[in-house]
């Protein structure tokens, strides 16, 4: 049985600095991971193929050349093989074009699939729409925000627990189908360096766009419905104060005219209404 | 147009059955498509063959004009027994109010759900010009496939030039769904939304968790589409005088269009929620804030002010504070008047959720943490003891109040 | 060259010193000023300063000395044996000198250079370093120093400052005065290795300004140090023979030794180290790896296996004892998240971690030997854990240093019911032939008392942690008897007794199990000769 996972690299978020001046990303230095949620998504891939073994996982990315470096992450941590859709008539593509591109690379070199996960969405563009475009593309049922998945007997159907406001559903979908998953292991999993090094031995396959039968209109910024028209820095506190140094008792009596200025009251006996 | 290939298909009926136009009939065992094909895509999902697909063509700037009007997705929650519009909802409307202002065009609501349906007439009270009601036993709860059916219908039918969403669990999973059904261009999570002088929709989005903003348009396809956060337009609008027009609008849809089944559900009490939804003041303990003496401290404050307390992700991770209590990425999204952010580092995942409040008070030990870039008073410190002190001076007004001392220097920096 | 003139700074005024008088008010405004990491106190102190300057450091100086009064220097506390603890007199915080004064490279040695202040912290050097960022230097008006910048700036190689001695909030002076060392000693030696000089001011208020390479000891083994006024303060190296494991107790010496080596890790019993020059080293990108082994023998085995095989170049040898595992374990199951780490294997019967050199995108990366090395010890490397990005990377050091904070934790539950409770820590290093000697007193000794003990640390220096967690009053007595004993051979074994923690007020008494009387003599008088008085951080290494 085969099991896609569509994966994607994104910068490690926590360390995206902002060129003030210039408005533009500081990149240099920043590690590029594997997107946690996609991790997530392989995390129950492996479970799955844990208690079904005859499932074949295969790590799909679109992405540049360096994006082999999320395959090799996936492949450690128990991918069975990986395809990287690159081309650079595939820069600039939006949520639209990339699910569409990678459609066509599911079509193309897993044929047989019966089971699509992604993660709910990546860090760095956050749009969470790839996934249930690329569902539709497809013709696929989809479930998302999911945290746990089995595989009913005879691997008709899958059965998944999902998050939802407020709480959590069990949801269930015939195969083939997609998922999209918000939660996987608690812990991130470490592979042993056996591992690592096996997943060097790997062959990471690469196809570009004419592979994939698509046409230049078709993927990219020239494939896409959205143009980003400006990038800026979101707008900054200018007189944002800081203060530093303060003993405890001046900091509170700081804050607390400052709440004064505000025009909250702050008698311990009256409350703040509207 | 809707192609069909016979080698694929076994004449089930199954897409004749799901055609809400009645535009495909099997015809000797063969499906035969009309001119009523709205190219709607319903068909495509319940074929279990894969014999049918949909080739569509680039539209051009005259058929694009044909796309007229501002359409808001009212969704609904269940409160009460009765269906009734979600918050985020009115703010759509304000917005969208202002939109169709602008293009002088009119602003429709459309609803999905069943029978508890509620009467909907405030929804024009907060700004549409019509409400459609789309009404369906098998809408009564979400669904990918049935709502996104009953949605990609309607608006092939009325044909608006934007479509908004809100940016909810539910609303996230079904505009993508639409906009590929469709092929629209589609912009997640809108924090900006306005006409520009060729009358296109530019919406405004943070990327990179909020490190970037990025304006986006959609100049070839219609309608254009978006989901807007929550809590980030204010909805101001509302005139109760303004006449309601809610319509019924026919729904086709079968059980074999839905493909995914409910099997149980499990929901929280969500008063929590709706208080920090709702909360003027936010008191809120990050991991520099997590002793038990310290969320006391944090809370009594909340309470002191009369407003509410939330947490970053790793105290409801260390299974010190609820999952309801979480502001963030991975939880509820804010905008009151004051937050107070107790010992939170600000990671782009919690600013994501906060950034908007009207003013930030930011008590950290680490002066580089990246929370006091986007605090209005940034004070480096213990947020335990400084909250101790807070406490205190809320109990003795200080002499000085009064004065407009607190802008004086005091021989402390003034970060930019 | 073995004579060197000191030279006196400019001038200042002693009333502009920022200070604060009495101790009542250094107690209510600085209590941290009272202990170090050691936890130790001792009587109260009047006076405490914050000079900014070698100026206002020399007015001090010479103040105190004046009235004769002795000082003690403090850098950023972190010390383990109480070194900046005051026993009376003046504490002398260097927390205002604190700037980076250049990067620059060293043509001759072909290699950057940071020049920094003795209170810059580590961690910031690190981050400097690794960013090419210097906030210190930015401002600068001197050209060559923004030259300098500039083309470190330009770069593309990444650089790090190589000895790690895990407290990265350590001052750069004090792990100078120290000698620090840590994990990556095992590859990179000490702090000494790294330093290319420094500026020290001695009890004259002078600074003696001292690069390495320059000033050697006379072929008797002498110094001679003038100062500005002319007066001479002859030094004679003692003749004692170093152990040959790393060490932190008693004074450097050795023949044709270098006057930098005498001051490094001399624990400022000669002079305050003002600025340093420190040397740095090109990154290469590597992967960590935790590997597994079905017991604490094999452990050790696979630790001599992997450093006798001189294909491997390992930046460190740590290990984690098998009770040490278990520990580990109570914590997982308690919260996993408080490790970090996915479930430790059930079969892992102890833990080797080591770093390895490794380009995450090579094509067909060939680590045949390490193979070939672990498989010969009976390990494999499919029992393990690895990592390589830079978040890994942090997690796996994370992990590594878990282990004492889960033992202060364990303890400090204890110290309830016993408040007097403490836990007994070895810092014993032997040399390589006495590791197993050394793990089989341990271990046998210590089961046999019936303790809680764990062992952890720089296995690949035959340093162990061995950390002992009594249960009660009884146990910690009986527990400082083994510790002594314990101490006794190691030295015997021709180890140190102090590795890496330095002997302070704290072990000032373990120095005779290492040294002999005429040899800590000796010492003795390295230190009359250049601080007379004995005016300079009294207590330490001499007992009072």
């Amino acid at each position: 049985m085969e099991i896609v996972v569509a994966v994607k690299q994104v910068p490690e978020i926590s360390e995206v600095k902002i060129n003030r001046e210039t408005g533009t990303l500081i990149r240099e230095g920043v590690a590029s991971i594997l997107n946690p949620f996609c991790e997530y998504a392989l995390d129950h891939a492996v479970r799955l193929k844990a208690a079904n073994p005859e499932i074949r996982i295969t790590a799909l990315s679109m992405g540049p050349p360096q994006a082999r470096a999320a395959l090799l992450r996936a492949l450690e941590l128990g991918a069975d093989r990986a395809i990287l859709v690159c081309d650079r008539k595939f820069a600039g593509a939006d949520t639209w074009a990339t699910a569409l591109t990678l459609s066509e690379a599911i079509h193309q070199f897993v044929p047989g699939y019966k089971l699509i996960l992604v993660g709910k969405q990546a860090i760095d563009g956050d749009t969470a729409q790839v996934g249930p475009e690329l569902a539709e593309m497809l013709s696929l049922p989809q479930i998302s925000y999911g945290i746990e998945a089995e595989l009913t007997a005879g691997l008709k159907r899958i059965r998944v627990k999902r998050e939802i406001e407020s709480g959590y559903q069990i949801m269930e979908a015939r195969l083939p189908a997609l998922v999209s998953f918000s939660k996987g292991e608690v812990i991130r999993r470490a592979p042993s360096f056996k591992e690592i090094l096996g997943a060097r031995a790997k062959q990471i396959k690469v196809a570009d766009a004419s592979e994939l039968g698509l046409a230049e209109k078709e993927v990219g910024l020239s494939g896409s419905h959205t143009h980003v028209v400006k990038i800026f820095p979101p707008s900054q506190k200018v007189h944002g104060r800081m203060l530093t140094g303060l003993e405890a008792g001046e900091a509170g009596r700081e804050i607390c005219l400052f709440l004064k200025d505000r025009g909250i009251p702050t008698d311990s006996d009256m409350r703040y209404r509207t | 147009m809707l192609l069909i290939d016979p080698q694929k298909c076994n004449a089930c009926k199954l897409c004749e059955h799901n055609c809400p136009f009645e535009a495909i009939k099997i015809v000797d065992d063969q499906p035969e498509v009309d001119d009523s094909c709205t190219l709607c895509g319903s068909c495509i999902n319940v074929c279990t063959r894969g014999a049918l697909s949909i080739k569509r063509r680039i539209v051009s700037a005259r058929e694009l004009a044909q796309y007229r009007g501002v359409m808001v997705i009212a969704e609904c929650e269940l409160r009460d027994g009765v269906l009734q519009p979600k918050k985020v909802v009115y703010e759509l409307l304000s917005k969208g109010r202002q939109l169709a202002d602008k293009l002088r065009e009119e602003l429709v609501a459309v609803a999905m759900g069943d029978e508890r349906m509620a009467s909907l007439d405030t929804l024009c009270h907060h700004g549409a010009d019509r409400v459609l009601r789309c009404i369906h036993p098998l809408l009564g709860e979400f669904s990918t496939d049935g709502f996104c059916t009953v949605l990609s219908t309607v608006i092939t039918r009325l044909k608006p030039s934007i479509v908004l969403y809100g940016a909810t669990p539910n609303g996230r999973e079904l505009a993508p769904r639409v906009a590929a059904r469709l092929r629209l261009g589609l912009t997640a999570d809108c924090t900006g939304l306005d006409i520009d002088e060729q009358g296109q929709l530019v919406q405004t989005r943070p990327a990179f968790g909020g490190n970037i903003m990025a304006s986006i348009i959609a100049p070839n396809s219609r309608p254009q589409t978006a989901t807007v956060r929550p809590n980030v337009f204010t909805a101001d609008y509302l005139d109760p005088d303004r006449p309601v027009q809610v319509q019924k609008q026919p729904v086709h849809l079968s059980k074999a269009a839905i493909r995914t089944r409910v099997v149980s559900e499990i929901r929280f009490p969500c008063e929590e929620i709706a208080k920090i939804e709702a909360a003027r003041i936010i008191v809120s303990a990050g991991r520099g804030c997590c002793k038990e003496k310290d969320l006391k401290k944090a809370g009594l404050l909340a309470e002191k002010l009369g407003g509410a307390m939330a947490c970053s992700r790793p105290l409801v991770e260390e299974g010190l504070m609820p999952h309801t209590c979480q502001v963030g990425q991975s939880g509820n999204t804010v905008c009151p008047d004051i937050y107070i952010a107790a010992g939170i580092s600000g990671a782009v995942q919690h600013a994501v959720g906060m950034n908007s409040s009207k003013t930030i008070i930011a008590i950290n030990e680490d002066p580089e943490a990246p929370i006091f870039r986007i605090a209005d008073l940034g004070i480096v410190g213990d947020a335990g003891q400084i909250l101790s002190a807070l406490l205190d001076a809320l109990h003795t007004p200080s002499p000085a109040s009064d004065s407009g001392q607190s802008e004086a220097g005091r021989g402390v920096g003034i970060a930019d | 060259m073995h004579e060197i003139t000191s030279s006196l700074p400019p001038a200042c005024d002693f009333n502009e010193v920022r200070r604060v008088e009495g101790f009542d008010r250094i107690r209510e405004q600085y209590p941290d000023f009272l202990s170090d990491e050691s936890k130790l106190t001792m009587g109260p102190f009047d006076l405490l300063f914050f000079p900014a300057n070698e100026s206002e450091l020399s007015a001090v100086v010479k103040e105190m000395v004046r009235r004769n009064i002795p000082i003690t220097v403090a850098g950023a506390r972190t010390g383990l044996v109480g070194g900046c603890v005051p026993p009376e007199g003046a504490l002398v915080s260097l927390a205002q000198m604190s700037k980076v004064l250049a990067v620059y490279h060293a043509p001759y040695a072909r290699e950057w250079r940071i020049r920094a202040e003795a209170a810059v912290r580590l961690a910031d050097i690190d981050k400097m370093a690794e960013s090419k960022r210097f906030p210190d230097l930015e401002k600068s008006q001197d050209p060559f120093v923004i030259e300098q910048l500039r083309l470190y700036g330009g770069e593309q190689q990444r650089y790090f400052y190589p000895p790690d001695p895990t407290e990265m909030s350590a001052s750069i002076g004090g792990s100078v005065a120290t000698n620090a060392s840590g994990a990556r000693t095992f590859r990179f030696g000490p702090t000494r290795d790294w330093v290319r000089g420094i500026r020290v001011m001695t009890m004259t208020g002078e600074v003696l300004d001292i690069p390495r390479g320059k000033y050697f000891s006379s072929p008797s083994g002498w110094f001679t140090v003038y100062d500005g006024k002319g007066s001479c303060y002859p030094v004679r190296i003692p003749d004692y023979q170093m152990p040959r494991t790393k060490n932190t107790a008693g004074f450097y010496a050795s023949p044709h030794m270098d006057l930098v080596d005498l001051f490094i890790g001399s624990e400022g019993s000669f002079g305050i180290i003002t600025s340093v020059d420190i040397a740095l080293l090109a990154w290469q990108p590597k992967c960590s790896i935790i590997l597994f082994t079905e017991s604490d023998e094999r452990a050790l085995h696979l630790v001599e296996t992997l450093r006798s095989d001189k294909r491997l170049k390992l930046d460190f040898l740590e290990f984690y004892s098998s009770s040490a595992m278990d520990l580990l374990r109570d914590m997982q199951a308690g919260d996993p998240r408080h490790v970090g780490m996915p479930a430790i294997p059930e079969s892992a019967g102890a833990a080797v971690f080591f770093d390895v050199g490794f380009d995450p995108l090579e094509e067909k990366p060939d680590f045949r030997a390490l193979e070939e090395s672990t498989a010969s010890a009976g390990v494999y490397l499919a029992d393990s854990w690895a990592g390589y990005e830079p978040r890994e990377l942090a997690r796996f050091k994370a992990f590594r240093h878990l282990l004492p904070e889960k033992i202060t934790q364990v303890l400090s539950e204890r110290k309830k019911t016993y408040p007097g409770l403490h836990r007994l820590s070895s810092d014993l290093a032997v040399p390589d032939e006495h590791l197993f000697d050394m793990w089989r007193l341990y271990r046998t000794q210590l089961d046999q008392a019936g303790f809680e003990w764990v062992a952890f640390g720089h296995v690949g220096n035959n340093h162990l942690h061995v950390s002992t967690m009594p249960r009660n009053m009884e146990e910690l007595e009986r527990g400082l008897r083994l510790y002594a004993q314990f101490a006794q051979k190691a030295a015997a074994y021709g180890g140190a007794v102090s590795a890496e923690h330095g002997v302070g007020k704290i072990k000032s008494k373990f120095l005779a199990k290492m040294y002999s009387a005429d040899e800590i003599n000796q010492m003795h008088a390295v230190k009359t000769a250049l601080d007379p008085d004995m005016l300079l951080n009294p207590g330490n290494i001499f007992a009072a």
